[in-house]
């Protein structure tokens, strides 16, 4: 193995052999090996020195790389703090501690080698446990001389540096997979093999070969066997029922517990009084498949698992100034009137108005839109912005706890109205169901009772254990499961079953332009202004080749084949624009006050001005580019659904986009986060089925208040809370086929129901005639539910392959 | 054929002791991580040839 | 804060050698045996012409070398190598595991001693005596109670699924074993079964099968999820897997035992259960199999080059092989042709030379180099091996599984006029003499093969330098409990494992104590009026019958189908066996049934049959027994055998002990005479009279109309 990781190594010489990429930039020859940074160097020094090379021994290049880790060595001072020590701590006593922190980087056997070997790194550290799934590592450590801090910071400086954020620093409650359908599931399972394993003597006929003394016992050890069955296993249909019955409704668990109560103790009367067998077995097999399909159920729900808690978006340290001195306090710390520091790239942690800097606002985060705002002083500066340039003063104007953002996600439009859903609808079926197989099965009691009354309640239950509609139960989560799994696939991400439901119903699409129509990737430039000569364009490629500006960028890009001019000097202003001098010529590169053009006549949007000597040439404006292939989308949407378009941009691309997605798309500019809300308010109050799609922060509202709340993504971590569904960018071309496949599950469901329907008439004939045996009872029983469940999947994926979801049919 | 109850007796006795470990395990959190360990185990620890230094706050 | 610290300790490689080396010494023995029994089949004279080394004595001595020296020994070994570096922690108690190795090679002398003596119980796998069986108990307790406490002493708190397999495996065969040998002594190396006939048959069979589960599969699948991700140096392709698959394997197999008695008469429902959760069990078998295998996928580069690779992918094959052939065989309709054949051998040698040998190969040359810090002295004699090993696995099952179902289909076979196309056995047999030579073949090149592998272990630990002792580092798993949910792992660590034990210990002795009394005093099989206890002398043959290990190529057990039935007579009824015990239906049938055979033949045949049995049948595979007729028998433990019987219930009149040898001596006198009119001189105190007697009383009872008192 070490040996193999050598030679490649060898081969690679070029690669950084901690973390294996390209060394691009430089290439730091080190002990024989060839490092991408300092960083990866560095690592490696501190793992060499405590020979904990076997890291790299294990696997090829296991390391991150180190390259944009950020050096700011007061950057974990807050972990000094005891409240947030003890808000991250899982355990601490006398001297020891321990802690779980996510690091996003363990992605293979050498990461949880080293981290399971740190006690080697220092002595303090007791022991580290990796959970390779959950990313996450267990730590314990001594923290007599080794503090959370020196802890985070040793992980660091081996490359591991934890992900520390508010969700972690707030409520702790991680939510514990619930073990105890499992035990119930186990329990069942268990119970329900012995009692087959007892009773099939009866299923081949071979109980006269059995002494009395045995069918005794066999019927006495299924009586045992049912009790924890029908004591543990079942009881959350009997609350769930009692729930229903108690808000006077009556839901699929109702028959479900009628069934299985009249199971149990008629088997009782039948083994103890009428020395019978009973219908045990049975009893086991349907809560143990019902059971089954519960589970099944709660894996799908837990498959996608959204971070709901909005801090999680904030850096969890905030620089204070106190007396002139700096201080690094946790943001649960903030208070209002703080004045706060903020630096190239980092978060405006809450709304504060800007006491000195420049202030180039980046609200890419909140909008998706990327241009940085410009911000005077005395101006506010809205949460969730992040600062590009040069450091900032600002000073708290609220606390985090009600910033600009929670206004949003404490909109009550975050409340779904549960309205009528196909598990309603079940219910509603469930409902007649119930109130029919009562009937038939009174019906059948009383109709014996005449001749026989033994054979009355034998009708009479059989009846209800015969139809009851566990198929009919299960229908509904596992095509629903399935098609969250098939979306799943597909990168289409929903927050439960019910959205399903609400996009099957769905009549109007509501697109945000910003993001979602467009793609910053694909923007598009005009000019407008003086022709520019060759040598013009050559300096201005100049200007912005020196630039990071997301516009500079742009342009830079449009300026492609042109060949840069060299320039005597050139320097960035940040927030403002560029400046260069070029042959004694000052030439100019920016927003419209900084090229001194002045604001009269000039269409907003995105402008970049040039101007020589003070003297305007011309500007390019900027058009954030269409996705590709968006228009197909949006016109197989129109079919039997009406498009929106709403953008946060001024309406300068009007007719651009009327040109590309015909006139009957109705579009609404210049519309701030909360008219968005409104206007979906307006279409839900209309009576519009909505979908949003939209991306960012900025809609969230929009997103809530819309039946179904789309959050476009580039890279899933970065979503909307908001939002009911998770779309990959690159899924949305078959939006309208997921809409499509939404509307077949639920007529499959249907189906489904149809199926189980079948099934129970079948037994209900024979039931009422008295004729069910145990036997057929038990094999009609499971054999309904299987079959059901086979049918939904089935069909489930062949739609979906048969749309082009799928690749494969199974 | 009284064999039987001997033999069931044990099965079912037996049975319910796998059971019941089975219930333990999962609730001792044996099975939370059904991954990490597969690889744990391929680690061979090789033990430091330098003896470590044991640091005065453990020897309290 | 001493717990807080790094802890040092030191693995024990020492014990591992020594059971290592236990393994192939034993298994070179046993496999010897075998190829000695296997040549005495088609060779009858290889019985070096004295009872010890005769077939009936050296194929108990072949399986129980094989199972319970071999494997047994294998297992000790992977386990305690494995155990300790899984759980971070050495063994519990070294003195333990001391007196567990010493303790069970005693017990393999203890059977080389025994069996080819003849002092046999006769049940399959459990043929050892009494006081061995005591011994073998403590010892195996001895071994759990190492596992258990090194179990509480780990620094690991995740248990991986290999120990979840050692435990399981140590918790069934320790009650298995219990169950299955309880029998009253008649003396210190006789004893007779508490269970009779169908019952007995029924737990031995419980217990038959589920050894097999117990002790060569879990065990096994348990070092095969060890040593296989370490030598393919790769994540066991689906840990979950592993586990589901485990709990369900665990849960079926309890249930399959009946299976192996399908169309006897074990009631007919008891069989139904057999099959249905025989035919279950492929399931969690095949997962561990597939689970197996996915283990090296995208590895199958190294397993080019690596023989420790290749030999664990053909044991997971075997097993996979194994498992499927097993439910297939519990099917009614194909029992009823495999039954009683060479097919059922077969089977089980997929499983010993594929699975249990090969994975115990692949583990030996794994763990010898690194054990001695040095590399395997020839890889090419370990493929060389490992080809000697595959061909000889072919060479044994092929031929076996022709051979069964030649012989199975001439005894079915109906010629003209609705009689037996071979009504002679003897016929069935010669034809597949020559196949019974090519399974000898390919069990004396697996035996080579395995020569080789034991030159190149020695030839790699003269190479290397013995690691004693190896050194790890570990934190302690610490003594609080935490708010998160961490209170389960401290409670998990210290006592449920071991408790868990003693419970079931503890119930299951409970249950014994209530239900054992029940069981022995009445049964209620339906009984059969004239059916008998065995007279003294009849008794005393059985006995003989048993030392001499007939049952191992004889049944008593006539299935109720026609071709049986034609052949050999009335089909079997449970009633007829209530007085056996142990039970002797056998599973083989090497030779014809002899359950009808009283009253077949006159005295004088059976007399000339044992002295050479060719001149009786020529071509017969039966080895000779002239020792018979010389050696005298002394009857002086018989009143006490009497007495055993009595307190089973069985109806022998009170104080009958002190006249049994009365009515012996004239029975015996009874058949001395009836030779002598065919001239034959025997002493009516020879071994032959006995065994002619009980011969002769073999499945009368029901033909006869009229009650006779013993």
């Amino acid at each position: 193995m070490s040996k193999s990781t050598k030679t490649i190594a060898a081969q690679l010489a070029k690669t950084c052999y901690h973390c294996g990429e390209v060394c691009a930039e430089e290439i730091i020859p080190y002990d024989e090996k060839n490092f991408c940074c300092t960083g990866c160097k560095l690592v490696y020094e501190v793992l060499l020195d405590n020979d904990l090379c076997a890291y790299y021994d294990i696997e090829t290049n296991p390391g991150g790389t180190q390259r944009n880790v950020s050096t700011r060595s007061n950057r974990f001072d807050y972990l000094s703090d005891q409240d947030t020590i003890l808000k991250l701590l899982d355990f601490q006593n006398e001297n020891e501690s321990h802690v779980t922190f996510t690091i996003p980087l363990i992605h293979c056997a050498s990461c949880i080698w080293l981290l399971e070997n740190l006690h080697q790194l220092h002595d303090c550290v007791i022991s580290g446990r990796v959970d390779f799934l959950k990313k996450s590592v267990h730590i314990k450590f001594n923290h007599q001389l080794f503090s959370l801090r020196d802890l985070v910071l040793l992980l660091s400086r081996i490359g591991y540096e934890p992900s520390i954020n508010l969700a972690d620093v707030g409520n702790k409650d991680v939510k514990p997979t619930d073990r105890k359908l499992i035990y119930k599931l186990a329990v069942a399972g268990f119970c329900f093999g012995n009692m087959m394993f007892f009773s099939l003597p009866e299923y081949f006929s071979e109980a006269e070969l059995l002494g009395d003394g045995f069918r005794g016992l066999f019927n006495y050890l299924n009586v045992g066997l049912a009790l924890p069955v029908f004591f543990y296993s079942a009881t959350d249909y009997y609350r769930s029922a009692w729930m229903a019955l108690k808000n006077r409704t009556v839901n699929m668990d109702v028959p479900i517990a009628i069934g299985i109560f009249a199971l149990f103790f008629f088997s009782l009367y039948e083994i103890f009084l009428a020395g019978q067998e009973g219908y045990l077995d049975t009893l086991g097999g349907l809560v143990f498949f019902l059971l089954i399909g519960k589970l099944y159920q709660q894996k799908t729900y837990d498959t996608l698992s959204f971070d709901r808690d909005y801090k999680a978006y904030f850096p969890v340290a905030v620089t204070r100034i106190k007396q002139g001195a700096e201080e690094v306090i946790p943001l649960t710390k903030l208070q209002v009137g703080d004045i706060i520091r903020v630096r190239h790239e980092e978060l405006v942690p809450s709304d504060s108005i800007l006491l000195e800097g420049d202030a180039a606002i980046d609200y890419s985060f909140v909008t998706g839109e990327e241009v940085p705002v410009v911000k005077k002083q005395g101006e506010l500066v809205y949460a969730g912005g992040r600062q590009k340039g040069n450091p900032i003063t600002l000073t708290v104007q609220k606390s985090p706890s009600q910033g600009y953002l929670t206004d949003l996600w404490n909109n009550e439009a975050f409340e779904k109205k549960e309205d009528k859903s196909l598990e309603s609808l079940a219910t509603r079926i469930s409902g007649k169901f119930t109130v029919t197989v009562l009937l038939i099965a009174l019906g059948a009691l009383v109709y014996w009772s005449y001749t026989d009354v033994a054979l009355g309640v034998r009708a009479f239950t059989s009846v209800l254990i015969i139809t009851c509609p566990c198929a009919l139960a299960m229908s509904t989560p596992f095509t629903l499961g399935n098609t969250l799994r098939i979306f799943g696939r597909g990168k289409f991400y929903l927050k439960n079953t019910q959205v399903i439901e609400r996009m099957a119903r769905v009549d109007t699409v509501v697109f945000d332009k910003t993001g979602t129509l467009t793609d910053p990737a694909m923007a598009s430039i005009s000019y407008q202004g003086e022709i520019l000569t060759q040598q013009t364009k050559g300096i201005v490629k100049s200007l912005v080749n020196n630039s990071t500006h997301p516009l500079s960028n742009r342009i830079n890009s449009w300026l492609e084949s042109v060949s840069p001019e060299t320039l005597e000097s050139m320097e960035e202003i940040r927030g403002k624009g560029l400046v260069g001098y070029y042959k004694g010529q000052e030439i100019r590169l920016g927003s419209a006050e900084y090229t001194s053009s002045g604001t009269d006549g000039v269409v907003a949007g995105n402008q970049v001005f040039i101007a020589v000597e003070g003297e305007v040439l011309g500007c390019f404006s900027i058009q954030s580019g269409l996705r590709p292939g968006i228009s197909r989308v949006v016109e197989n949407m129109g079919q039997g659904r009406e498009v929106h378009f709403l953008s946060g941009d001024h309406d300068h691309e009007r007719d651009h986009l009327r040109g590309v997605f015909g006139s009957e798309v109705i579009m609404n500019f210049n519309q701030s986060p909360v008219q968005k809300l409104e206007y979906l308010k307006k279409l839900r109050q209309a009576g519009n089925q909505s979908v949003m799609v939209g991306d960012g922060l900025n809609d969230a509202g929009a997103l809530r208040e819309s039946q179904v709340g789309i959050a476009l993504t580039t890279h899933a971590s970065n979503f909307s809370p908001a939002s009911d569904a998770i779309m990959d960018a690159t899924a949305l071309p078959s939006l309208p086929a997921y809409l499509d496949f939404a509307k077949t599950s639920r007529n499959i469901i249907k189906a489904s129901f149809g199926l189980s329907f079948t099934y129970n008439a079948v037994g209900v004939f024979f039931a009422v005639q008295g004729l069910v045996s145990p036997l057929f009872c038990a094999i009609l029983m499971p054999l309904s539910s299987i079959s059901v469940v086979v049918f939904t999947t089935i069909a489930t994926n062949y739609v979906a392959y048969t749309s082009g979801l799928k690749k494969k049919i199974m | 054929m009284e064999v039987i109850f001997l033999l069931i007796g044990i099965s079912v006795v037996m049975a319910s002791s796998f059971l019941w470990l089975f219930i333990r395990a999962m609730k001792s959190g044996q099975y939370d991580d059904t991954y990490t360990p597969s690889i744990r185990i391929l680690f061979d620890q090789k033990v430091k040839t330098k003896e470590k230094e044991v640091p005065s706050s453990k020897s309290k | 804060m001493s717990e807080t610290t790094l802890e040092r300790f030191y693995y024990d490689n020492k014990i591992v050698k020594y059971f290592g080396a236990a393994t192939v010494i034993w298994g070179l023995a046993g496999m010897l045996i075998g190829v000695l029994a296997a040549t005495q089949l088609f060779l009858p004279e290889a019985n070096l012409g004295n009872p010890y080394t005769t077939y009936g004595r050296i194929r108990p001595l072949h399986t129980n070398a094989v199972i319970f020296a071999f494997v047994g020994n294998a297992i000790f070994a992977g386990v305690y190598y494995s155990m300790p570096r899984l759980l971070k922690a050495p063994m519990w108690n070294k003195t333990l595991s001391w007196f567990h190795f010493w303790g069970w090679q005693a017990i393999i002398v203890s059977a080389v001693i025994t069996l080819p003596l003849g002092l046999t119980s006769s049940k399959e796998y459990a043929e050892l005596e009494w006081p061995i069986d005591i011994a073998i108990a403590l010892v195996w307790v001895a071994f759990g109670a190492n596992m258990i406490g090194t179990l509480i002493k780990r620094r690991e708190k995740h248990m991986y699924v290999a120990i979840w397999f050692y435990l399981a495996s140590f918790v069934t065969v320790a009650v298995l074993h219990i169950f299955n040998s309880l029998a009253l002594p008649v003396s210190l190396f006789k004893s007779y079964s508490a269970y009779a006939g169908v019952q007995d048959a029924l737990v031995q069979w419980w217990y038959g099968h589920n050894a097999v589960a117990f002790f060569l599969t879990t065990p096994f699948l348990g070092l095969m999820y060890y040593f296989l991700p370490k030598a393919a140096n790769r994540p066991v392709y689906s840990y979950k897997l592993s586990i589901v698959h485990f709990w369900s394997l665990i849960f079926i197999y309890i249930w399959a035992g009946p299976h192996h008695l399908l169309y006897t008469a074990l009631p007919e429902w008891a069989q139904v259960l057999g099959v249905a959760f025989s035919v279950m069990l492929i399931a969690p078998s095949w997962g561990g199999m597939v689970n197996g295998l996915l283990t090296l996928r995208g590895a199958w580069d190294k397993v080019r080059v690596d023989p420790v690779l290749k030999f664990m992918v053909v044991a997971v094959t075997a097993y996979g092989m194994a498992t499927f052939e097993g439910p297939l065989l519990s099917l009614k309709n194909v029992n009823a042709i495999a039954h009683y054949t060479d097919w059922i051998v077969a089977h089980v040698h997929i499983g010993a030379l594929g699975w249990n040998g090969f994975l115990t190969f692949s583990m030996l040359y794994w763990l010898w180099p690194r054990m001695w810090k040095t590399t395997l002295y020839s890889t090419k004699l370990a493929n060389t091996h490992f080809w000697m090993g595959t061909m000889g696995i072919l060479f044994y099952a092929l031929p076996m599984y022709v051979a069964a179902l030649t012989q199975s289909l001439m005894w079915m076979e109906f010629g003209d006029g609705g009689r037996l196309a071979y009504p002679n056995f003897l016929e069935t047999v010669i034809q597949i003499v020559p196949m019974y030579m090519l399974r000898a073949f390919g069990g004396l090149i697996y035996l080579l093969g395995a020569i080789i592998m034991v030159y190149n272990m020695i030839k790699t630990a003269a190479k290397g330098s013995f690691q004693e002792e190896e050194a790890d580092e570990a934190p302690a798993l610490l003594k609080h409990v935490s708010t998160s949910g961490e209170f389960w792992h401290r409670a998990w660590e210290r006592k449920p494992v071991f408790f868990t034990i003693l419970a079931t210990v503890a119930i299951l002795i409970g249950g014994v104590v209530e239900i054992i009394p029940v069981m022995l005093v009445k049964s209620n099989v339906p009984t059969i009026s004239s059916v008998q206890p065995y007279t003294p002398l009849e008794l005393q043959g059985r006995d003989l019958y048993i030392s001499h290990g007939c049952v191992g190529c004889h049944s008593q057990m006539i299935r109720p189908f026609r071709a049986e039935t034609e052949r050999y007579g009335e089909y079997s009824k449970a009633g007829e066996y209530v007085y056996d015990r142990p039970f002797l239906w056998g599973s083989k049938r090497t030779g014809p049934d002899l359950h009808r055979v009283g009253g077949k033949y006159p005295d004088s045949w059976h007399y000339q049959h044992m002295v050479d049995p060719r001149s009786m049948s020529p071509g017969s595979l039966m080895p000779p027994y002239p020792w018979l007729v010389v050696n005298t028998m002394s009857h002086s433990d018989l009143p006490a055998k009497i007495r055993t019987m009595q307190k089973f219930g069985v109806p022998y009149p009170e104080g009958y002990d002190e006249i049994a040898v009365n009515d012996l001596m004239i029975q015996a006198n009874a058949i001395v005479a009836n030779l002598k009119e065919t001239g034959v001189e025997v002493a009516p105190d020879t071994e032959i009279v006995a065994l002619i007697a009980y011969l002769q009383r073999l499945g009368t009872d029901i033909k006869k109309t009229a009650v006779t008192n013993p």
